[in-house]
């Protein structure tokens, strides 16, 4: 049997710490892994609790991040509990097998502490693998800090071993910022943090040899699209999953989370979305230019990726004027994916309010107060026109000369 | 664990066969006869692996599939990681008592073909073998990407035809030698591994037993003629076989513990290799006269091979 | 000669001939289970004994693939098994240490079980796929003389 750790109430833990706790407390079966930078502690943090007793389970170091996601897909068909981490190019290097787990419906957790992809090779965080697992078929909750990363671990166990989502689920936190950042995190108790997500309940499972089974057979034209269609719905209807557990965590712990956060949103006029650590920044931007402009800034930030959050998007900004969607991805050769994903959300409602785009903290650039509050100060000017004054899509934080493309339409 | 009788092939054929027809294998495929022995020689629980390839993309396309155990595919390269995924996952769920039976004897196969094995899998396959899984992996070895139409692998012999390393005025085939997987499966210290052949089944069935026995990750290396890539008439699969074995083209034998060494077939008449050529289309155009060096050149091979198999074995070092 | 063992559900549809079902319909995670109910010890349960569901490929037929078939002729096989072990399509029903003969609905006709049939005469010949098994035994040829060397 494993030891059990006795914590504090408050512990001073930085976001990979806290995520490796939470699967210690998970009582994963399989955690098959491969290290890479800024996700490495988290893996080497289970290892130290492998290596002194605290794991009943298998812990798994293999030699890359295909070999880790592909034995964490062996591991869940085999019907047990399964997680990971990963960033950046192991994240990449996971992709194939991705698809894989989500269509096979198995539900693995994977800690995805975001980090910039190259070329050229960079270890700071940025969205770019994020982004890259979107349309993998995965569930992904985004952490603003190491509390929301320690937590949402535990959500997505219970979301994504729901009967009725049976999905993968990737929690998401930013490289350095997030990972490398002590900050206090209130824990669970090893018991309390366990009956929380309860037992794992197999399904097909590999071992019950009384139920010969088939994972990963081949589908061709006329299979394939109902079995994408059928997988696509699942993820869609998720959402109820996802709302009923955050909930249930709050009655556990007091904290609440929703599909998307909104800060001081209640009067504002205009807004910015954004994801991860950015998030914090831009929150403290829109009060101090509520304080001493006037300026009624608020934030809208998509605590799931995916599901998107398409319904929850529109509500959470149908009384703004103006909106600066912030990516923190290079589109390469479009506008932010989640600039046209809240473009396309507001595009169906009445208001249709004026949306910019900016790419910001590539790499790692930090995002300061000063550049939300530009950016607010922008969005305030749009407002008080009625049309974008800017290029639609800027970049934020960049040198050299002043880089943006595309203009409105909208009349004048 | 529970292995059935091969004394002879009538006890053997007293078995209940876990490998079902109306799969989509070509007609006179050996993938299937290798399947089938493996299948038949324990009657222990399978958790089956299946690498992208012939195998997996003819025995289950939905809605349908040949398989009476466990089995999973999930790519081309992590048959291994598949198979040592659930593996991991038995060792998690038996210490924690979650199996539902947790009596019930298990064996974890992966099989993969060579192009899965030699490859784009090599990685994950060393991986898992250096991480010493209990499990089996069985290359379906028919020298080429049959499932996509023959392309070359580091498997293809010298001088063989494939549709990317094509013989013609120019050119007589591929260039390079077939990679020595077994010596780089031994080289990891795996308890057990072989090549073995179906037209031996005997032999073979003695190995698949074997490397089901040993606790462990065991390598296999099978022969598998491929009638639509070697180019001969799918009644002839085993007699190919035959040839292939007692050319000594593919030599049976067995490397224990990454050191010993043991030959498991000799053949009592020694045949010239030119047979087993010509016995196939793929070389066929080794016979004209300015080609006629590599079929000398594949026979030098042959001897050199066979003599240092039989001095490691002599050795016993 | 005793006749292929009666088994109902072997082999009943031609591949393809499935009912599509919608996106509603299709299976959990592509999963398919291979029996309808639970199945202990499949080892050691004979075919025609298990609960084969409409997923697993023994109730579908390859028979249309087939140009030729082997006839088997009871008369003259030793039940050696060779056509047994060397099967590709897992056809040739034996039991008990008998060969029983040949499961049309999954032999392909590749040929294989004729060719390493020991007796002589074979205990297994190829005929055009339309020829009555009955006409074919009647042509069985005599055994034939060892060649002089």
């Amino acid at each position: 049997m494993a030891e059990k750790m006795e914590l504090n109430d408050v512990e001073v833990w930085d976001g990979n710490y806290a995520a490796a706790q939470a699967l210690r407390q998970a009582q994963v079966d399989v955690v098959a892994a491969y290290p890479i930078t800024p996700s490495t502690p988290i893996v080497e943090n289970y290892g130290a609790f492998v290596a002194n007793g605290y794991i009943d389970g298998e812990f798994v170091m293999v030699e890359s991040e295909h070999g880790a996601m592909s034995t964490c897909v062996g591991a869940a068909a085999a019907g047990g509990r399964v997680a990971t981490a990963t960033s950046s190019q192991g994240f990449l290097l996971m992709v194939e097998v991705l698809y894989q787990a989500s269509g096979m419906r198995l539900p693995i957790v994977l800690n995805v502490v975001n980090r910039a992809l190259a070329s050229p090779l960079n270890v700071r965080g940025d969205h770019g693998d994020m982004y890259a697992g979107r349309d993998s078929g995965w569930i992904q909750l985004d952490a603003f800090n190491a509390q929301e990363a320690y937590d949402l671990n535990f959500c997505a166990f219970k979301i994504a071993e729901d009967i009725n989502v049976r999905l993968p689920a990737m929690v998401h936190q930013d490289g350095f910022l997030t990972s490398h950042t002590a900050q206090n995190v209130s824990p669970l108790s090893d018991d309390e943090a366990y009956a929380f997500i309860g037992d794992y309940k197999p399904v097909e499972e590999m071992l019950d040899f009384s139920k010969a089974v088939t994972y990963g057979a081949q589908t061709e034209e006329d299979w394939h699209y109902e079995h994408k269609a059928k997988q696509h719905r699942a993820l869609m209807d998720s959402y109820v999953v996802i709302d009923r557990v955050f909930e249930e965590f709050k009655q556990k712990t007091g904290r609440e989370y929703k599909r998307v956060e909104s800060y001081l949103m209640e009067d504002a006029e205009v807004a910015i979305v954004a994801l991860g650590s950015t998030v914090e920044t831009a929150i403290q931007a829109a009060q101090e230019l509520r304080d001493n402009e006037g300026l009624k800034a608020g934030v809208v930030a998509p605590r799931c990726f995916r599901p998107f959050p398409f319904n929850e998007i529109r509500d959470a900004l149908a009384d703004v004027k103006a909106v600066a969607v912030l990516d923190r991805s290079c589109p390469m050769g479009a506008m932010g994916a989640l600039f046209n994903e809240v473009s396309a959300a507001m595009y169906t409602t009445p208001s249709r309010p004026l949306i910019t785009n900016f790419i910001y903290g590539l790499g790692g650039r930090d995002f300061s107060l000063e550049d939300a509050k530009h950016i607010f100060r922008e969005q305030k000017g749009h407002a008080d026109v009625g049309y974008i004054t800017t290029h639609i899509q800027q970049f934020s934080g960049l040198r050299g000369p002043k880089l943006g493309f595309y203009e409105t339409k909208r009349s004048k | 664990m529970a292995i059935t009788s091969i004394k002879n092939l009538k006890e053997f054929s007293t078995v209940n066969e876990r490998f079902e027809g109306a799969h989509l294998l070509c007609p006179g495929c050996a993938h299937s006869m290798i399947v089938r022995e493996l299948m038949n020689a324990t009657d222990d629980n399978l958790v089956i692996a299946s690498a992208t390839g012939c195998l997996e993309v003819c025995t289950a396309v939905y809605p349908y599939t040949s398989w009476d155990t466990s089995w999973i595919h999930i790519g081309f390269e992590n048959a291994a990681s598949a198979a040592t995924g659930a593996e991991a996952m038995y060792k998690a769920r038996k210490r924690k008592g979650t199996l539902k039976d947790p009596d019930a004897p298990v064996k974890f196969v992966a099989f993969g073909g060579d192009g899965a094995t030699y490859d784009i899998g090599f990685q994950w396959l060393s991986g898992a073998v250096e991480r010493g899984h209990d499990f089996t992996y069985i290359c379906l070895d028919n020298e080429n990407y049959a499932n996509t139409g023959g392309q070359r692998s580091s498997s293809t012999p010298i001088g063989a035809h494939t549709s990317t390393a094509q013989a013609g005025r120019v050119s007589y085939g591929k260039k390079q030698k077939k990679k020595d997987m077994v010596a780089i499966m031994a080289a990891h210290g795996a308890p057990y591994v072989a090549q073995l052949a179906p037209n031996k089944w005997k032999i073979m069935a003695k190995g698949f037993q074997k490397a089901l026995e040993t606790e462990g990750p065991c390598f296999i290396n099978t022969v598998s003629a491929c009638t639509t890539e070697w180019k001969f008439d799918p009644k002839d699969t085993i007699h190919i076989t035959d040839l292939a074995t007692d050319t000594l083209m593919f030599p049976i034998y067995e490397i224990i513990d990454g050191h010993e060494l043991n030959i498991l077939y000799r053949p009592k008449n020694v045949i010239p290799v030119e047979e087993y050529l010509a016995a196939q289309g793929r070389y066929k155009h080794l016979f004209k006269p300015e080609n006629r060096h590599v079929i000398e050149q594949i026979q030098k091979e042959i001897d050199a091979k066979w003599e240092y198999l039989q001095r490691r074995e002599e050795a016993r070092v | 000669m005793k006749g292929v063992l009666a088994t109902d559900r072997r082999g009943v549809r031609e591949l393809g001939a499935e009912e599509l079902v919608g996106w509603d319909e299709v299976t959990h995670g592509v999963v398919l289970n291979s029996f309808e109910t639970e199945l202990e010890n499949v080892a050691h349960i004979p075919p025609e004994e298990r609960p084969y569901s409409d997923f697993s490929s023994y109730t579908a037929t390859v028979a249309s693939w087939r140009v030729i078939k082997p006839v088997y002729n009871r008369d003259i096989c030793i039940d050696c098994q060779n056509c047994w072990v060397w099967c590709p399509d897992t056809s040739i029903i034996s039991r008990d240490k008998q060969m029983l003969g040949i499961d049309y609905d999954h032999c392909k006709g590749c040929g294989v079980c004729v060719e390493v049939c020991p007796t002589n005469p074979k205990s297994l010949l190829m005929f055009a796929e339309a020829e009555d098994p009955e006409t074919a035994l009647s042509q069985w040829p005599e055994k034939k003389k060892k060649e002089k060397k």
